[in-house]
This record gives C-alpha cells, sequence and structure tokens, in this order.
C-alpha cells in the first residue's frame, strides 16, 4: 500500500497541469526579437566605425604624403592662412558627411527594431 | 541520447542558427515548470522576470546546449543562477507575496516557506520534478550524499509538518 504522504508531496510539489501561457510565450519571443534587434544595430555600428577609421587614416595619410612634396612644402610656406583654411573647410565636410550618415543609419536601425518587435 | 533530448537539442540547434520561431517552441514547452519552480521557490514578486531572462540567456547560449542533459535541466541551472543574480540586486526578490499559491494551495506554500533555500529546492526538484538526485546535486553544486542528506531532512519536515496539520 502506498504511503498517503508520499501520494501527496508527489502531487503538491508536482508542476501544475494547465495549457502553455501563450502571453509569457509572447513576452519572451519580442524581447529575443529585441536583442537580436539591439545585437544587429550595434554590428552594423560598429563596422561602420572601423570603416570611417579607415577612411580617416587613409585621408590623413594622403596629407602626410603630399605634405612631403617640395612643390607642397613651398606653397605651405608661402601662404599657410590658404592651407589652414581649406584644411578647417575639410575636416568640417568630413564631420557633416559622417554626422548625417550616423544619424539616418541609426534611426533606420531603430525604427526597423521598433516595427520588428 | 533520450529522443526527447534528441528533439531540444534540435530545436536548440536551430535556435543557434537564428530560428526564433523554434525556440518559440522550447519555451513554450518548459515555462510551465521552470515557473512553477521558481513561484514555489518564493521569487513571486519576480518569478516572471527572472524566468524571461533565463529563457533570453538560453537563446545567446543556444550554441552551447548538447544534449547530454535534459534541457529542462540546462535551462533550469541557468533559471537559478538568474534567480541568485536577482536576489543579490534586488531586494524586492526577498520580500513575502502570495503568489507561490498560484501553483498550488497555500497549505503546501506555507509549509516550503519553513524550509531552507537548499532543501526547498532539493525537495521540489527531485520530488516534484522528478529530477534524478544526481541532476539535482550538479544544480545546487552539492556533493550527492549532501543532497540525498538534504532531501531527507527536508521531507521529515514536509512530513511532520503535513502530519501536525492532518491530526
Amino acid at each position: 500500500m502506498s504511503d498517503p504522504f508520499d501520494d501527496f508531496l508527489g502531487k503538491a510539489l508536482a508542476p501544475p497541469e494547465r495549457d502553455p501561457d501563450r502571453a509569457f510565450v509572447a513576452r519572451v519571443h519580442a524581447r529575443v526579437l529585441l536583442h537580436e534587434a539591439i545585437r544587429a544595430q550595434r554590428q552594423s555600428a560598429l563596422q561602420r566605425l572601423s570603416l570611417q577609421l579607415i577612411a580617416l587614416l587613409a585621408v590623413v595619410a594622403a596629407f602626410i604624403l603630399l605634405s612631403q612634396s617640395p612643390d607642397v612644402a613651398a606653397f605651405v610656406a608661402e601662404s599657410p592662412a590658404i592651407v589652414l583654411t581649406a584644411l578647417i573647410a575639410l575636416f568640417s565636410m568630413l564631420i557633416a558627411v559622417f554626422a548625417s550618415r550616423a544619424g539616418s543609419s541609426s534611426d533606420s536601425a531603430a525604427m526597423s527594431a521598433f516595427s520588428r518587435v | 541520447m533520450p529522443e526527447r533530448n534528441e528533439e531540444d537539442l534540435a530545436l536548440s540547434r536551430r535556435a543557434a542558427a537564428g530560428d526564433a520561431a523554434a525556440f518559440a517552441m522550447l519555451v513554450e514547452k518548459y515555462e510551465r515548470p521552470l515557473r512553477a519552480f521558481l513561484l514555489r521557490m518564493g521569487a513571486g514578486h519576480v518569478a516572471d522576470d527572472v524566468a524571461q531572462d533565463a529563457f533570453l540567456k538560453a537563446w545567446r547560449r543556444a550554441g552551447q546546449y548538447d544534449g547530454r542533459a535534459r534541457y529542462s535541466t540546462w535551462l533550469t541551472s541557468i533559471a537559478w543562477r538568474c534567480r541568485i543574480d536577482q536576489l543579490r540586486r534586488d531586494k524586492r526578490a526577498l520580500e513575502p507575496d502570495d503568489r507561490g499559491s498560484e501553483v498550488g494551495s497555500d497549505e503546501v506554500q506555507d509549509m516550503l516557506a519553513r524550509l531552507s533555500d537548499g532543501e526547498r529546492a532539493a525537495l521540489l526538484l527531485c520530488d516534484g520534478h522528478g529530477w534524478t538526485h544526481a541532476e539535482a546535486a550538479e544544480l545546487l553544486q552539492m556533493p550527492l550524499g549532501t543532497l540525498k542528506s538534504t532531501v531527507a531532512r527536508a521531507k521529515a519536515k514536509f512530513r511532520e509538518m503535513w502530519e501536525r496539520g492532518h491530526e
């Protein structure tokens, strides 16, 4: 004969019999999708940043090479104000280009993540 | 490998490859025992948060499940660590609440509350969820002998309370 306590224990501690909680499953699913969207966004941001760094390094290297040319060095010595103005204009343009790209792509990634969730 | 593990391993592999629908099937299958365990462990206010965190971690680590243990064992060990982290950072998780009665009678929940954390977990897993002593010992990071004596002690205390209630 089975022990009534053991019968009670088994029934009392077993998880309750019920259908799956669809709302809970949906909440977990939404969190998974959001996590993936954020991960994709982070990855693309890192990719973009590394590309921008490479581009910037290439520009700096080009300037260094140019400055080593005797003709350019003579021009810089003769009219430093023009060279400085050109450099500032170029730098501002680079900042404007990078900032506008970063802004538009992060907005679209965030919008797509939000719409998927 | 048991057939059930193979099925869960296949779903977990699909999840590791990015298949969220396959993972949703695992969530559907295991949310009931996991949430019942967490509620019984007294994580009432935060049981669902802990369960969600555990599932999210299981999704991120889906590639690490190798099918040697049961999926429920693997998942519960993740949830157990999530619960410990939650207890460390959120004092609310320690507050008493009545959500435990959602998985059974208040009487059972009261009796469980009088056991220590380790006794409650060992008893729930071995006598309620059908875990082997070895599985529970691994989760609770106890030597097998200690786990067995913990279960026996918890059962004896539980029996005493039950008999007192039925005198």
